[in-house]
């Protein structure tokens, strides 16, 4: 009976500490800047960045030019092959401006949804991407818990009665309560020695901790206990309050009764143009008052030869309004169709746009480069390598692509960890490998066998690697 | 600097300044004494507040009729209540409902700024700007200030100093050139 309980025990306890150890490892997540110094000066490997050193260094100035305000209305577009660091660029850029600017990524076939137009997706991408930060005085309460009595009226019927007794190390004062607030403070469980903030204007109630004096009466608390120091000085003060939303957010919750559940729903519709010019009234009152900033932030779209002519006179027109933030676009494709047309020009982008750009090219990485950044991948997967298997894991990822070897690393891992060994070696890289066919040779292997597999239309002379040929 | 109106309320002069910023205020002089009873202060509404109209902002002295309560946590009434009213000679100010006896209270003067009130058991603690000594530049010394104990109520005076003597001669004097309107009633345009 003991072994149960203890074996059952020690199960749960491992349960809690996988939950708490899942993250999502994306593609980029080993990214965490751009990796320059202080003169702007890319480094060779830095903040999870190798090579591209004169892209990074571009990236650097228009960082630059965003953190100082002067580059709002303006575009950039990111061109290369594909597997040169394009989006990982524009993530870098993400991190380095910080969690103040609004950073919105999104893919350029995203703009084609049946619930609204594309002008209309383009527009509340445009003003999800500009912040306003509201700064607002509230008088607040922030004190220690000494002590809460709720009463209940004895007669049955009739309204909770609550007291309320909170402290400083310098003051105490006793408060009364009304419904909604007794209600708060039980669903938040606040007990004596809980130091709380209530904000007087709304009611609402945030948890600081618990107060370092009151330590000594429990033994044992929850491991997400925090203890601050008592507050000192007055109770009750004036406090500046600093409240971000984006310009979308304001338009959603004006555009309906109960607009704001729409932010939660997703199902935001199109928004009248008659309400958003309200708003940038609004807004331009509050900013003349002082009572709001304006916060141009970024705009990031990638695979943008995906938007139609359509689309990028839509973008040329709304460059140029007071209110739009920086525009950061990317894509691989070199002199293609665009979309909507039968013309063919350099990046699917038609050249009155390309005009109003600042592009930055990205390379193909070298040898060194590339060992450099599988490395670093493989220590962000958690993945051990010897010597030998990197090497062949770089020349690999020479001839074919570095995603094809960067996804062959989780593979052979598991490979590795099949046959019970702590690291993996050429062995399991090549039995993956072979297991797994890249895209030239899955190319090469259609070629030859073309005729057994359905739908075939592969004409003589094809790189597997262009678009759909062109119907009249 | 400000866009004045003026009338007259029972025995209450009632001026109401409205600042080019937006910002309001509001004094109420005593008629027979000619001292200032109430100033108060507005600024522009704040962005996510509700639909009330903005509250103000007491410096001196406190609303007339208090109304019932809406807001969900509010002071016990057996709290200690500080109110301003000076005095033709001083800044005043009378904390009601402390108990305790004289020797609990420390009164000192912080940073040259603020008058800090204290009581030895930590059970009262307030700090006490003069936005007026403010407005002219003028830095708090600890020897104007007095303090007395009486009646379950503290009071606090800071002496003014003859500069703001001087000033406030000088706005009465502006003040009483503002035509005053009888019993509230505003002209209004017939047009």
């Amino acid at each position: 009976m003991d072994s149960m309980t203890s074996s059952l025990s020690t199960q749960k306890v491992q349960e809690v500490r996988e939950v708490t150890r899942i993250e999502r490892i994306g593609a980029h997540s080993h990214i965490r800047g751009l990796g320059l110094d202080d003169a702007l000066e890319p480094r060779k490997v830095s903040q999870g960045m190798v090579g591209q050193e004169a892209a990074r260094r571009a990236a650097g100035l228009i960082l630059e030019m965003i953190k100082e305000g002067k580059i709002a209305g303006r575009a950039v577009l990111i061109a290369g092959q594909p597997g040169t660091g394009k989006t990982a660029i524009a993530m870098a850029m993400a991190q380095a401006l910080g969690a103040d600017t609004p950073f919105t990524a999104m893919a350029g076939s995203e703009i084609f949804s049946l619930e609204m137009s594309k002008t209309e997706a383009l527009t509340q991408a445009f003003r999800k991407s500009i912040g306003v930060r509201i700064k607002e005085e509230t008088e607040m309460i922030e004190g220690e818990v000494v002590e809460i009595q709720i009463d209940r009226p004895a007669s049955g019927s009739g309204a909770k009665v609550g007291k309320l007794t909170l402290k400083t190390t310098d003051m105490e004062t006793l408060y009364d309560l009304g419904q909604k607030m007794i209600e708060s403070l039980t669903k938040e469980k606040v007990q004596a020695g809980d130091v709380i903030t209530i904000d007087k204007a709304s009611g609402k109630i945030s948890r600081l901790g618990r107060s370092f004096t009151r330590a000594r009466d429990y033994d044992a608390m929850g491991s997400q206990t925090r203890f601050v120091q008592c507050p000192d000085g007055e109770l009750q003060k004036r406090k500046e309050v600093v409240h971000t939303v984006t310009l979308h957010e304001v338009d959603v919750i004006n555009s309906r009764t109960q607009g704001f559940l729409a932010l939660f729903s997703g199902e935001t519709g199109e928004i009248k143009s008659e309400v958003r010019e309200q708003i940038n009234g609004k807004v331009g009152e509050w900013r003349e008052e002082g009572k709001a900033d304006i916060i141009p932030g970024v705009l990031f779209i990638d695979e943008v030869h995906m938007l139609d002519v359509e689309c990028f006179s839509f973008l040329n027109r709304a460059l140029e309004t007071d209110l739009a933030p920086v525009l950061i676009m990317a894509t691989n494709r070199g002199i293609t169709r665009i979309r909507g047309t039968s013309y063919k020009s350099p990046h699917g982008i038609p050249i009155d746009l390309l005009d109003r750009l600042l592009i930055i090219s990205t390379a193909p990485y070298t040898e060194a480069q590339l060992r450099h950044i599988l490395t670093i991948r493989c220590e962000e997967e958690d993945v051990e390598m010897e010597d030998d298997a990197l090497s062949v894991l770089t020349k690999i990822g020479q001839t074919t692509s570095l995603r094809y070897a960067i996804q062959l690393i989780t593979v052979a891992s598991l490979v590795a960890h099949k046959r019970k060994a702590a690291e993996v070696s050429i062995d399991d890289i090549k039995k993956v490998y072979s297991l797994f066919i890249d895209e030239s040779r899955s190319s090469e292997f259609l070629k030859e066998y073309q005729h057994d597999f359905m739908f075939n239309e592969i004409t003589e002379g094809v790189n597997g690697a262009g678009d759909v040929p062109m119907t009249s | 600097d400000s866009q004045k109106t003026c009338m007259m309320d029972g025995n209450r002069r009632k001026i109401h300044f409205a600042f080019r910023d937006g910002r309001e205020m509001a004094e109420e002089y005593d008629m027979t004494t000619g001292g200032l009873l109430v100033r108060k202060w507005r600024k522009h509404r704040e962005i996510t507040g509700k639909n009330n109209s903005r509250s103000w902002i007491y410096e001196i002295g406190e609303e007339e009729v208090q109304k019932p309560v809406e807001s969900e946590i509010v002071e016990n009434l057996s709290n200690p209540i500080c109110i301003r009213k000076d005095t033709s000679k001083s800044f005043q100010w009378r904390i009601r409902n402390l108990p305790y006896p004289m020797e609990t209270y420390n009164v000192t003067t912080t940073d040259g700024k603020l008058i800090t009130v204290r009581t030895t058991n930590r059970k009262y603690y307030k700090q006490l700007g003069i936005p007026d000594l403010e407005r002219i530049g003028e830095v708090l010394e600890t020897s104007r200030l007095t303090v007395a104990h009486a009646n379950n109520t503290l009071i606090v005076s800071y002496g003014k100093s003859s500069n703001m003597l001087r000033l406030e001669k000088l706005i009465a004097a502006e003040l009483s050139k503002i035509k005053a309107s009888k019993d509230g009633d505003v002209e209004c345009n017939q047009q």
